[in-house]
């Protein structure tokens, strides 16, 4: 998976204005063969209408977006066989059955008769919806029509798949198995983008996550690489023996750290803890330790608490949010 | 309740729709007064000039509420129950009969507005002299009024139990116009008659305001060849009219409650998985089972086509059998009536029936499987889907335009046995029967290609659907009006013009109709037809272009 290959996707100075209002701002990131991209942004951050760039449905104002080698906006017809696009919406039909709606998407993209049964019987299995193949489309649940929605992406077998918050609006069960879903997928070879406005949903089965808002591109890479960009400040704890030294030991550790970190120390005395945000690196942390031990305060741990994603992602969005 | 009918009222006022019929209801009337006014200002005091103003103005005030008012009742719970919005006003403390009073109100305070503008028109021909301000002009007000509270509130009792706008509009125009226009027929086929069926005939044709504002007009009798006869009954219209309402209003509150939310969704049981008796039974039944398992789409076939086919409640093929088997009766047993002499019409007035029946088939039934073509992709998230997939633009458009046509075709099929029944009585009529079918055919083009290029530039089904009837029924009603009123105020020229508009009156005809013989319309009025036809086609093929074209 890691083999230097050519980018499968590959997107440079991606812009899209209506009107005054941009969308989509000097866009630039690019993917391999093979990797699951999490595209991530609160809502109306962009990643619907960098998506709806990439499958050819709007131009973008400026810069360029190629899939496998095919232009975007030139090669259209290519793109659309090396990709299989779910939307944001799922575009049901009245009065069709699952069976009857795949087919109907399976000959509107050319494949023969005997070939679209076949293909059909094979994607409702690897979306594990076989069983639901005589159900009307409109009445499925909406766990059930993300994964009709997933097979319908995957009928003319197409290399990369751009799933438009296909997790969104799901229970935490129906959660996990789009997860699975998604893995099996990327098992299988293929090249995935999928957006979604809510991180941890995620974050675990993400090669290389991006993170977008108000059009512009905050973070891109992989999870421990954004973690490490996005942490300017690393949170600790200390643990000591008993609460009666809760407060020496908050007080050693804002003498410490400098003015505009102090506030942020909390004596926590019920748990015999103290926390703090900082800044600084491993050999100023090691000081403090020593100014701890020096003032005979009995630590019985000094650790790192590591942040997730989703703290990550709301730092980036709060530092990022309107100056208002 | 007054909330309710607050954002129903607002509603209304703020979609481009209702803003469209306001100005074109003031525009309409304020041009009609300029064309009928005097010479020189000098008033007329015989007021036969008047009369005629009156009668247009009458008619347009009909035909405006007869179009205008309906779409707004019938889409107005079902789109809030889609939306969702329903279920929030069920569990805020208005009670059931607050929301229909609200949503009753508003659209009846939009109809309201929509008459005020008409009103300057009304003192016009007040003006002009010769007609009672208040036997006339305000109980021909009255009676609009009564039209417009019944179509509500035949509106609003379909968007109770219909599943979607589009088809809750379909319905509501159907029922709207059934009362107005067929109420009418049994009573000109047993006219002169007595006994049980004519008394009920009777009844029936007092619910059709048609008579009343013919009669308040003062054309009573004079026209539709006797159909309307001189017998007022403007009072009994109104308590009829009010009576209907008051009863479907209460059927309509009565159904206001947690059932419209509580359906079961279909579990989709499929005929191969029944019993084998089931099956036998089924297929008897049905001759096309629609729920059977389906094969796959063969490649000769337009994946779009069938699909369209597969998803529509009305048109697919167990319907299309029905429809054809009781349109194949009804045009033998009207053909069989006159050869037996039971009627004593001609063949050339049953040729005449056949037409209209034709006519009205096709011009109900295309608008509700063309107008949402385009539209119902676009409300329901398909377009985003047939773009990104590899079929040809070319391919979407002419899928579905030929989905309708065949369906069409089909109907129409269904009513060639009577004509044959016709031209084996008569067979010196084959010449003027092919040229009917011909007028028949390209109606059926121009129709469907007109409701599709209409359709097309709508993103709501029910909005599109509303459009297309309403521009259909003026393009296809509106020339009979004229022709009915032909010598007074019409002239021979206006009326031959009107005519040639749709393949209708070149239909009728060239079969012989009684009252169309001395119209020559063949090539003008198919010239005319085939350019609206090919420009419609054109139009709708560059919006399907500008729609599949990115944004
Ligand atoms: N067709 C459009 N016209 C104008 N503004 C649009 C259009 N489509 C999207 N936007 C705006 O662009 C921004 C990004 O939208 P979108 O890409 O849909 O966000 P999301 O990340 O939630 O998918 C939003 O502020 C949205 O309002
Ligand atoms: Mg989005």
């Amino acid at each position: 998976m890691n083999a230097p290959a050519s980018p499968v996707l590959d997107i440079r100075n991606l812009t899209k204005k209506f009107g005054e209002f941009t969308a989509l701002d000097n866009l630039t990131l690019s993917l391999r063969r093979g990797q699951i991209l999490g595209f991530i942004g609160p809502n109306g951050a962009g990643k619907t209408t960098t998506i709806k760039i990439l499958v050819g449905a709007m131009r973008p104002t400026s810069g360029t977006a190629t899939i496998a080698g095919a232009d975007c906006v030139r090669d259209a017809w290519r793109i659309k066989r090396l990709v299989g696009y779910m939307p944001d919406s799922f575009g049901a039909y009245d009065n069709m059955r699952v069976r009857e709606y795949l087919d109907f998407f399976g000959a509107a993209f050319g494949i023969p008769r005997g070939a679209r049964s076949k293909r059909i019987d094979e994607v409702l299995e690897t979306t594990g919806s076989g069983w639901m193949q005589d159900r009307y489309v409109e009445a499925l649940s909406h766990g059930m029509k993300q994964r009709i929605g997933v097979a319908r992406t995957l009928l003319h077998d197409p290399e990369m798949l751009i799933l438009d918050e296909p997790a969104n609006g799901l229970d935490p069960q129906a959660r996990i198995e789009m997860r699975d879903l998604l893995l099996k997928l990327a098992g299988m070879g293929k090249t995935l983008i999928v957006t979604s406005h809510i991180l941890p949903e995620l974050s675990r089965i993400c090669d290389v996550v991006a993170i977008i808002t108000q059009g512009k591109l905050r973070a891109f890479g992989t999870l421990d690489q954004i973690m490490r960009d996005l942490r300017q400040k690393r949170t600790f704890e200390i643990q000591l023996c008993g609460p009666a030294q809760v407060e020496a030991a908050a007080a050693a550790v804002r003498e410490a750290l400098p003015v505009d970190e102090r506030e942020g120390v909390k004596a926590h005395a019920t748990e015999s803890l103290v926390r703090f945000d900082t800044a600084k690196n491993d050999t100023e942390l090691a000081a403090i330790l020593a100014a701890l031990v020096g003032r005979r305060i009995d630590v019985s741990q000094f650790r790192e608490i590591p942040k997730d994603l989703e703290d990550a992602f709301l730092s980036v969005t709060r530092r990022e949010a309107p100056a208002a | 309740m007054i909330p309710v009918l607050r954002r129903e009222f607002l509603g209304i006022l703020r979609s481009p729709r209702a803003l469209a019929a306001l100005l074109a209801a003031a525009v309409a009337f304020s041009l009609l007064i300029l064309a009928r006014w005097p010479a020189g200002g000098i008033v007329d005091l015989s007021g036969t000039g008047s009369r005629g103003a009156f009668l247009v103005f009458a008619a347009a005030l009909l035909g405006g509420v007869l179009l205008l008012v309906p779409a707004f009742p019938a889409s107005s719970i079902v789109r809030e129950r889609n939306q969702g919005t329903l279920l929030l006003l069920f569990n805020s403390p208005i009670p059931p009969i607050g929301i229909y009073a609200g949503k009753f109100l508003g659209v009846l305070a939009f109809a309201g507005l929509v008459l005020c503008t008409t009103l300057p028109a009304a003192a016009a021909v007040y003006a002009m002299g010769g007609v009672d301000p208040w036997r006339q002009i305000a109980l021909l007000y009255a009676v609009i009024l009564v039209v417009a509270i019944l179509s509500i509130a035949i509106g609003l009792l379909v968007s109770t139990r219909a599943t979607s706008p589009d088809a809750a509009v379909r319905i509501t125009y159907g029922l709207v116009f059934a009362v107005a226009f067929l109420t009418l027929c049994p009573h000109a086929l047993t006219r002169g008659t007595s006994g049980l069926f004519a008394t009920i005939a009777d009844w029936l044709r007092r619910l059709s305001p048609l008579p009343v504002v013919m009669h308040l007009v003062g054309q009573g009798g004079a026209v539709g060849g006797g159909l309307l006869e001189k017998d007022s009954g403007v009072w009994q219209f109104l308590a009829g009219g009010l009576g209907l309402a008051a009863v479907l209003a209460v059927a309509t509150i009565l159904q206001l409650d947690h059932r419209l939310f509580d359906r079961s969704r279909d579990a989709g049981k499929i005929t191969d998985d029944r019993s084998l008796w089931v099956r036998i039974v089924r297929r008897l039944v049905f001759l096309v089972d629609p729920q059977r398992r389906k094969a796959g789409i063969p490649f000769y076939l337009n994946p779009i086509m069938v699909k369209e086919f597969r998803t529509r409640r009305f048109g697919r093929f167990h319907w299309l059998l029905r429809l054809a088997a009781g349109c194949a009766v009804v045009s033998l047993l009207m053909t069989l009536a006159a050869t037996n002499g039971t009627m004593d019409w001609g063949v050339e007035t049953i040729g005449g029936l056949l037409v209209i029946l034709q006519i009205a088939l096709v011009v109900l039934l295309t608008p509700s499987l063309a107008a949402g073509l385009i539209a119902s992709e676009r409300e329901r998230g398909g377009w985003s889907l047939l773009r990104s997939t590899t079929l040809p633009g070319w391919r979407i458009a002419t899928g579905k335009l030929t989905s309708v046509a065949w369906t069409m075709l089909l109907v129409l099929a269904a009513t060639l046995p009577g004509y044959l029944v016709m031209t084996t009585i008569k067979p010196t009529m084959w010449n003027q029967v092919m040229l009917a079918l011909v007028s028949v055919l390209l109606a059926v083009a121009m129709t469907l290609a007109l409701s599709a290029a209409i359709g097309a530039f709508h993103s709501r089904t029910a909005a599109a659907t509303v459009t297309v009837y309403v521009v259909l029924m003026i393009l296809y009603l509106g020339p009979l009006v004229i022709w009915a009123f032909r010598g007074d105020p019409f002239g021979e020229q206006v009326v031959r013009w009107a005519l040639s508009i749709t393949p209708l009156g070149a239909a009728l005809s060239v079969i012989g109709m009684p009252g169309f013989t001395q119209y020559e319309l063949i090539p003008i009025a198919w010239r005319i037809a085939g350019a609206i036809c090919v420009a419609s086609l054109i139009v709708y093929a560059l919006q399907v272009w500008r729609l599949l074209r990115p944004e």
